[in-house]
């Protein structure tokens, strides 16, 4: 289990935090010694599917493309996280299946929430119809129906999503509960040597 | 408005059915007050009748082999060398609060043992005495850990436990497990009061550290008893205070709530230490390169492995090793004799008499007698030397296979196997004392709960609802 690959892969509308999450996600595995690749769903259309637009067709070759990439990272050890809005169904449960150690996480935000973050001004743009085909506006979003994980952003703290995230996956068994700190331990084992209960 | 059936649950760490039920029945109005309309009785501890693994076992009703630790320290493997601290990382299994979390029920916990380090609950799980520190926002003992601040900003500084337990001087330590005990029920009743929860459950640490630390005083028939008028009372004083702390939390809920009271194993005086260590060297199965001449912890002596058959662990009770060959790296003993060996071991251990020649009642345990199954490392053997009456002593320079000063510094008792349990349900009415149950265990408290609770109570957990 020690270097499993897997993939991680978030769903939700645009600005819901799927990349603020990534981002503090890949830090902390980094952190732990592991090998993480995020394919974000903004910076992935500037690249590997670059030209393509925003129809159903065009967003169904964007997440199989994100997905064979994410099945091969992860056959070799890597942990993916793929932080595209994904909005069909279908299209996730083909990754799924492509993928194998695949990890479903729904980040569940009201779009009225995610309107007023707006991080990138992209509501204010659908809103105005200066933007087509926008999930959520003038597009639909099927919510996922198992995914492993909902995290709720508009109702958590990342930092309380994040520790929901890392303990999935470790209830999965995809990783290892992290040891104490040696200073951690020496604390506690002295003072369960002190009450005499080793 | 619908009803909304809650649960609350008071766990006092080794408080003991003598000193509740009996002997001071009549002193704690509020104990008695949650035993009216309920039902009542002795709650029987697991082997080993310790903190880590009872609270667990208790909720997440499962034995401690088939959680897979047997006590806070285990082997990792099978080497002579790796141990790992049982803490919530060593649970691998659902406990109460993750069954109701899914469910979708509230729960908050405070300091119940092995919840360290927090894991995400539906509300707040608020780290035990397993938790380094209260203050380290990078690791935080809370989980959310926003809730760090709020404790702070409610009691101060919080204490999971008592600093500087082994002390002689017990009018510091007292005054440490009051202002201990004082900070906890003061966020629990704010909390009860003011946040939204369906199950919340503390577990309070200083009835076990003011048992430990003073038995001596309260205990006539303890060997060391002492008449000392600042500390004769100090433990039925306590327990007089904690009775009013809990008074004063049955005014903060409402009649839907069901209250449990519940201790993980009992208390009762101990008479003395059995070097397990220098017993095993005497008999010939434990062999050391260097004998010590100070009082050394088994894990600092060298071994001589090529002429060791068995060595011990310390503690209120002994766990047993074998060195066997082709489990343990150099073990000598042949896996086809290893049955004939514990036999013998059991059979001497349960002989063991005192310094006057007295047989002190031992018993020995088999791991597959007493689990379901055994998962992780279990020892061979485990050990309550004259009934919980003597300890296990694990460090080796004594000189005698018997000590009556503890190793670790002060301890004046031991564990019991039965703790206790109330259960007040709104809709029961046993009538004014309540009904007494007879032959509850540590793990039919967590099927009550989720009964309580309307969630249904999955099927491995090996408890039955009461």
């Amino acid at each position: 289990m020690a270097n499993t690959g897997f993939t991680i892969w978030f769903t939700g509308l645009s600005g819901s935090g799927k990349s603020t999450l990534s981002e503090i996600i890949e830090q902390r595995l980094r952190e732990r010694g592991r090998n993480v690749e995020v394919l974000d769903g903004d910076i992935v259309r500037t690249n590997l599917s670059k030209g393509l637009g925003f129809s159903r067709e065009d967003r169904d070759t964007n997440i199989k493309r994100i997905a064979f990439v994410c099945g091969l990272l992860t056959r070799n050890g890597v942990i993916c996280i793929s932080a595209a809005i994904a909005p069909y169904h279908e299209a996730r449960e083909w990754a799924r299946k492509e993928i194998g150690n695949f990890v479903e996480v729904y980040v569940k935000c009201p779009i009225d929430v995610c309107r007023q973050r707006d991080v990138k001004g992209l509501y204010k743009l659908a809103d105005e119809g200066k933007l087509k085909g926008f999930t959520g506006v003038s597009d639909p979003y099927e919510e996922p129906e198992q995914p492993e994980l909902i995290v709720e952003t508009d109702k958590e703290t990342i930092e309380e999503s994040v520790s929901r995230i890392f303990a999935t996956l470790e209830e999965l068994g995809y990783l290892e509960p992290e040891e104490l700190h040696e200073d951690d331990a020496k604390v506690v084992t002295d003072r369960l040597a002190a009450l005499g209960y080793l | 408005m619908s009803r909304r059936k809650r649960v609350l649950v008071i766990g006092l760490d080794c408080a003991p059915p003598e000193l509740v039920f009996d002997q001071w029945r009549d002193e704690l109005p509020n104990f008695k007050r949650v035993m009216d309309n309920g039902v009542w009785g002795k709650l029987e501890s697991c082997i080993p009748a310790i903190t880590v693994p009872a609270w667990s076992s208790m909720m997440s009703s499962k034995d401690p082999g088939t959680l897979g630790f047997y006590g806070f320290r285990n082997r990792g493997d099978h080497s002579y060398e790796k141990h790992v601290l049982a803490n919530s990382n060593s649970v691998k299994t659902d406990r109460v609060w993750d069954v109701l979390s899914r469910a979708g029920k509230k729960v908050i916990t405070v300091g119940v043992p092995q919840t360290y380090p927090p894991k995400p609950v539906n509300g707040i799980q608020v780290g035990c005495f397993l938790s380094p520190s209260t203050t380290n926002k990078e690791r935080p003992y809370t989980y959310p850990a926003s809730a760090m601040q709020e404790i702070e900003a409610t009691v101060g500084e919080y204490l999971v436990d008592v600093p500087n337990f082994r002390t002689e001087d017990k009018e510091y330590l007292l005054r440490q497990i009051y202002t201990m005990t004082e900070k906890r029920f003061k966020l629990v009743k704010k909390w009860i009061a003011e946040k939204d929860w369906d199950f919340f459950m503390f577990v309070e640490m200083g009835t076990d550290r003011i048992h430990h630390g003073l038995w001596k005083y309260h205990d006539p028939n303890h060997h060391k008893y002492e008449v000392n008028p600042k500390f004769n009372n100090s433990i039925h004083d306590y327990y007089r205070y904690i009775d009013s702390e809990i008074g004063q939390l049955l005014d903060l809920v409402d009649e839907d709530t069901t209250v449990f009271i519940v201790s993980d194993h009992g208390a009762k005086k101990m008479d003395g230490g059995i070097c397990v260590n220098e017993w095993l060297i005497r008999e010939g199965y434990l062999t050391l390169k260097n004998q010590p001449t100070s009082l050394t912890s088994i894990e600092k002596c060298e071994i001589d492995w090529e002429k060791t058959k068995v060595w011990g662990d310390g503690g209120y009770y002994a766990r047993i090793f074998l060195n066997v060959e082709g489990r343990e790296p150099r073990g000598i003993v042949k896996p086809s004799e290893v049955e004939a060996l514990r036999n013998e071991l059991k059979a001497k251990f349960e002989a063991i008499v005192d310094p006057a020649g007295e047989n002190i009642g031992t018993t020995v345990y088999k791991p597959e007698e007493v689990y379901h199954e055994q998962r992780g490392v279990p020892p061979d053997l485990i050990v309550y030397f004259g009934d919980l009456l003597w300890r296990s002593i694990g460090t080796v320079g004594h000189g005698s296979i018997y000590s009556f000063d503890n190793d670790t510094g002060p301890d004046d008792c031991n564990h019991a196997q039965f703790g206790i349990v109330i259960k007040h349900d709104p809709d029961a009415h046993e009538g004014t004392g309540g009904r007494e149950l007879t032959g509850l265990q540590l793990m039919d408290m967590a099927p009550t709960i989720l009964e309580q609770l309307g969630v249904p109570v999955p099927a491995d957990m090996q408890g039955k609802a009461f």
